[in-house]
């Protein structure tokens, strides 16, 4: 049925049907009504699940590292300077291959306080061995995070499930909300593959010296590479019964385009609006949607931009002293092509700021006026006299 | 606009099962194999300390174990817990000026713990309920040692004798033992049932008293043939003098409380001078007041110099005792109405006296003239010369005690020889009495001071009764703890509790007792509020915050697997009250 509610609430309608065990959680602007919605449902016996409240995020994941251990389904969700916080936390889930799903609300980092929209806090957690989605609106948030739970307990690696904070997490859409029984049809309740028993004992994750470290590091990477085998097919157990599939990636108009605009999340959609706008236009314009960061599906996004003679990357991130991540991943994508495109690579919508249909319009016209990128990376949308 | 795929056809899919290769550590050997004390370079050690408010009390009462009982609700164990100590818990409870309040570690969270009404209340269920004065004591010696005197040293002197199985003959002048407790102190202070209950229960346990005893050449000469020792506390029995004009008509405080304990009260009219400023001074005004009159205190010094406990000096004025502070009285004149007291106005100098008092000087020659109907003295008393002690050589001379070796111990205590003059003290010096008299008819006179030393509570002068008998006290360190090294995150703030007080204006009819006792559930919060300084009292923190699950609990005793214990110290922050030390592995 469906019902308008913040995209937020999309995730925690989602952590109730999946029925999740243990929940724990600590409040962090944007993120705080994704918990705050979850503790009401435990306290309310809706959700029979244990909720412990922790002092710290990085307590959060901790407790949820210690609850998956024993073999039950565990979420929790931060932002930010949370999710920096529990970092330490985030090598320990991956490392224990526990399927732990976390809703990570994106959101700028200080100083200068900032709370709004930005992708450094998730990127920088890039390499911990979290498989990372990015949703675009509240129902991909609901139903991402169903699909992170199957998807975690078939590979044995934690999900993050990544929203906008504010164009997202605080948006209210329509969203269908699938019915319990169906919901478990395709979320059958966790089977864990090793789980702690007082009956049975046995330690885990002690030392690993070098002799097994590195087999141990490579098992996680190619959890991450069956990851990409077996994603459309998870899809195809959610779509026979959701009737919506979303993919690693989302191609609009690749075939047919010169230029080929890379986005992800909520800027989507202001950028489909563009490619409607300039296709009638007569140009010849695409999107690449990205939804999975890690695993990075470097192939399926080389064999969509190949036939593009220009790409442009708009990336709501930086990397000091480099450029945008996505832009980087991008491009080492396309290294293995011969005459692959050239990327262009645009930065927007930092620390909140709207990407507007005006910028990617202007992302378009100046990606096809020009032969070459400028060195670097460009960024749009700059108040003129703000750092004189 | 729609942003997903939409599937119109069911297709036939293979549901998925997790088969990802799965390689982490896990092992069913059991992680004991490593033995994390390896990593150890230094070893928590359970060690009572010593707490302040034990370090302070005069009698060394052992108090954190006394409030550990009554938080457990074991009010009988309390009390075994305090007669260890002081045979005089009703009594102390109610007269005591308590420096363990004045040194309790709480004062800097929010204020002291109600120490001594703590005491009171142990004190009064044991008289409501009878329980027994069993302490733990030794098999007779076969030695026997004669008092002089039953005040509280007297008493505490033959309680502690015959813990120590040495048989005691108390000779006291008057018709009733109890010395200041029983003639000085009110009964709005210190009822006397309480007080004969607790001093029958001392003597029941075979104290021979021989009352209205004359204490003369004879008595002493016998003494030294019937009795392997003496101790002499005979308390200040006369009072001092003025040395000022028309002294005859000031009449002595002291005796008028004595008077009132026989049951001689000569009712009192108008305006009432007390001169002085100790608590008998305060004992008199206020017993003067009940008796109808209206007493002023006639003071030479500040009211902040008063040697009476600050808490008895409120009292009185809310019971409405005027104090006239810096009034020098100088002479005393008859007159038709009464009498005048003629006084100087004093005024305080910045050197100091000799015994480091404020001193004061006159202002000038002005004479100043109050009139009262009658004018007592209560500036206290000294010592009759026929007890002055000899002077014994400075290795014999104690915390409260002058140890005179002559054919037979003869031992000086109480208020003769005390620096304070306090109920306390005198128990303190009875103790300290008994148990140099054990010591020396154990290991003689060279093993005094050592003996004693190693009696002592925290380094100071108090002496542990438990200590002497070796019992489990003897294990605690010396070290005080101090308020930095009590964990306040284990504790919120509670505000004091009060007992209570009947109303001034009801109060001044009677000599019934102004300050009530605790209630049981007021007990029990006013226990709680105190930190235990020192004293592991089993709250398991410890065990509970071990990372290395290296504290646990075989036959009721918590025991440290240095196997494991890795020295993190996790243990010693968490513990409230101090109870574990941090040493370093050598």
């Amino acid at each position: 049925m469906k019902q308008v509610i913040e995209g937020s609430h999309a995730i925690s309608e989602a952590v109730k049907l999946a029925r999740v065990e243990v929940v724990s959680g600590y409040p962090i602007t944007p993120q705080t009504h994704i918990i705050e919605a979850i503790s009401e449902h435990c306290a309310s016996g809706e959700m029979k699940a244990k909720f412990i409240p922790v002092e710290s995020e990085h307590s959060a994941m901790a407790a949820v590292v210690g609850a998956a251990s024993t073999g039950v389904r565990t979420f929790t969700a931060t932002s930010s300077h949370g999710l920096a916080l529990m970092h330490e936390m985030l090598h320990w889930a991956a490392g224990a291959r526990l399927p732990i799903v976390l809703g990570e609300v994106n959101r700028a980092l200080g100083p200068g306080w900032n709370i709004w929209m930005d992708q450094s806090d998730s990127l920088a957690q890039r390499d911990t061995g979290w498989i990372q989605l990015y949703c675009e609106n509240g129902q991909e948030a609901l139903d991402t995070t169903l699909f992170a739970f199957r998807l975690a307990e078939l590979v044995n690696l934690p999900v993050m499930v990544v929203i906008d904070a504010f164009f997202v997490s605080h948006t209210f859409e329509p969203v269908d909300i699938p019915e319990q029984c169906l919901v478990d049809d395709f979320l059958p309740s966790y089977a864990p593959r090793i789980a702690l028993d007082p009956d049975n004992p046995f330690s885990l994750f002690q030392m690993a010296p070098p002799a097994v470290y590195m087999e141990m590091r490579e098992n996680m990477h190619q959890a991450m590479e069956h990851t990409l085998d077996i994603y459309n097919a998870v899809e195809d157990e959610f779509a026979v019964i959701f009737h919506r599939r979303y993919g690693m990636i989302e191609e609009i108009n690749c075939q047919n385009a010169d230029i080929i605009l890379v986005t992800t999340g909520s800027t989507t959609s202001t950028a489909r609006q563009v490619q409607m706008d300039l296709e009638k236009q007569g140009e010849r314009f695409g999107i690449l949607k990205i939804k999975t960061f890690r695993p990075f599906p470097g192939k399926l996004i080389a064999r969509a931009l190949k036939n593009a003679r220009k790409v442009a990357v708009l990336d709501r991130n930086f990397s000091f002293g480099s450029g945008g991540i996505f832009a980087q991943e991008i491009k080492g994508a396309l290294q293995p092509l011969n005459h692959g495109p050239v990327v262009f690579n645009y930065i927007a919508g930092l620390g909140g700021r709207d990407i507007t249909p005006e910028i990617i319009s202007e992302v378009y016209f100046k990606t096809r006026d020009r032969q070459a990128p400028p060195a670097g990376c460009e960024w749009l949308g700059m108040n003129a006299q703000a750092h004189k | 606009m729609e942003s997903q795929t939409v599937v119109k056809e069911k297709p036939e899919i293979q549901r998925l099962t997790n088969n990802v290769s799965l390689y982490i550590s896990k092992s069913h050997e059991s992680s004991r194999i490593n033995k994390t004390g390896s990593w150890r370079f230094a070893r928590p050690v359970y060690e009572n300390k010593t707490a302040p408010c034990s370090a302070a009390c005069p009698a060394g009462n052992y108090i954190p174990e006394v409030v550990m009982r009554l938080t457990n609700g074991d009010v009988r164990g309390a009390y075994r817990s305090i007669i260890k100590e002081n045979p005089f818990p009703a009594t102390c409870g109610r007269v005591c000026f308590h420096t363990c309040e004045t040194a309790c570690n709480r004062k800097g969270q929010d204020q002291a713990v109600a120490i001594r009404c703590l005491e009171r209340y142990v004190g009064d269920r044991a008289m409501a309920e009878d329980f027994p004065l069993d302490a733990p004591s030794v098999p007779a010696t076969g030695k026997k040692v004669a008092i002089l005197g039953a005040g509280p040293a007297g008493l505490c002197a033959a309680y502690f004798l015959t813990r120590l199985g040495i048989a005691c003959d108390i000779f006291e002048s008057t018709d009733r033992a109890g010395g200041v407790m029983q003639w000085g102190i009110p009964a709005h202070r210190l009822p006397k049932p309480v007080l004969n209950h607790e001093i029958d229960n001392i003597l029941n346990l075979g104290i021979n008293i021989h009352y209205n005893h004359i204490l003369d050449e004879t008595f002493f000469s016998r003494a030294q043939d019937d009795f392997d020792g003496v101790f002499i506390s005979p308390g200040l029995t006369i009072p001092l003098t003025m040395g000022i004009d028309g002294e005859a008509h000031v009449k002595e405080g002291l005796q008028l409380l004595m008077d009132i304990q026989r049951g001689i009260v000569p009712p009192q009219k108008g305006r009432v001078a007390v001169i002085g400023g100790g608590n008998t001074a305060i004992d008199v005004a206020r017993s003067i007041k009940r008796l109808g009159a209206d007493p002023i205190i006639v003071y030479r010094r500040r009211k902040q110099d008063m040697p009476a406990f600050e808490e008895e000096i409120l009292e009185a004025q809310k019971e409405g005792v005027e104090i006239r502070e810096l009034k020098s009285p100088v002479a005393v004149e008859k007159t038709a109405r009464g009498f005048e007291l003629k006084v100087v106005s004093m005024t305080p100098v910045a050197e100091k006296g000799t015994d480091g008092r404020t001193r004061v000087i006159p202002v000038d020659d002005t004479m100043e003239t109050m009139e009262f109907k009658d004018i007592y003295s209560g500036i206290g008393a000294s010592l009759h010369g026929a007890w002055q002690p000899a002077e014994p050589d400075l290795k014999t001379t104690f915390a409260n005690i002058k140890f005179d070796l002559k054919d037979i111990p003869f031992v000086y205590g109480g208020d003769c020889v005390n620096p304070v003059q306090s109920v306390t003290h005198a128990i303190a010096s009875g103790k300290e009495a008994a148990i140099a008299l054990g010591v020396f008819f154990k290991n003689g006179i060279n093993k005094l001071e050592e003996t004693l030393n190693s009696c002592r509570v925290g380094l100071g002068d108090a002496l542990s009764m438990e200590i002497y008998l070796k019992g489990k006290r003897k294990d605690n360190a010396s070290h005080v703890v101090t308020e930095s090294q009590i964990n306040r995150d284990y504790f919120t703030a509670v505000p004091r509790i009060d007992p209570g007080h009947m109303m001034p204006e009801t109060a001044v009819t009677t000599f019934d007792e102004v300050e009530k006792t605790f209630t049981d559930t007021e007990a029990m919060k006013e226990a709680n509020r105190c930190y235990q300084c020192g004293f592991c009292n089993e709250c398991e923190n410890c065990r509970i915050f071990c990372p290395e699950i290296s504290i646990t609990r075989q036959n009721g005793r918590k025991v440290i697997d240095l196997d494991y214990c890795k020295g993190c110290g996790v243990c010693s922050v968490e513990c409230p009250r101090n109870a574990i030390t941090m040493e370093e592995e050598k």
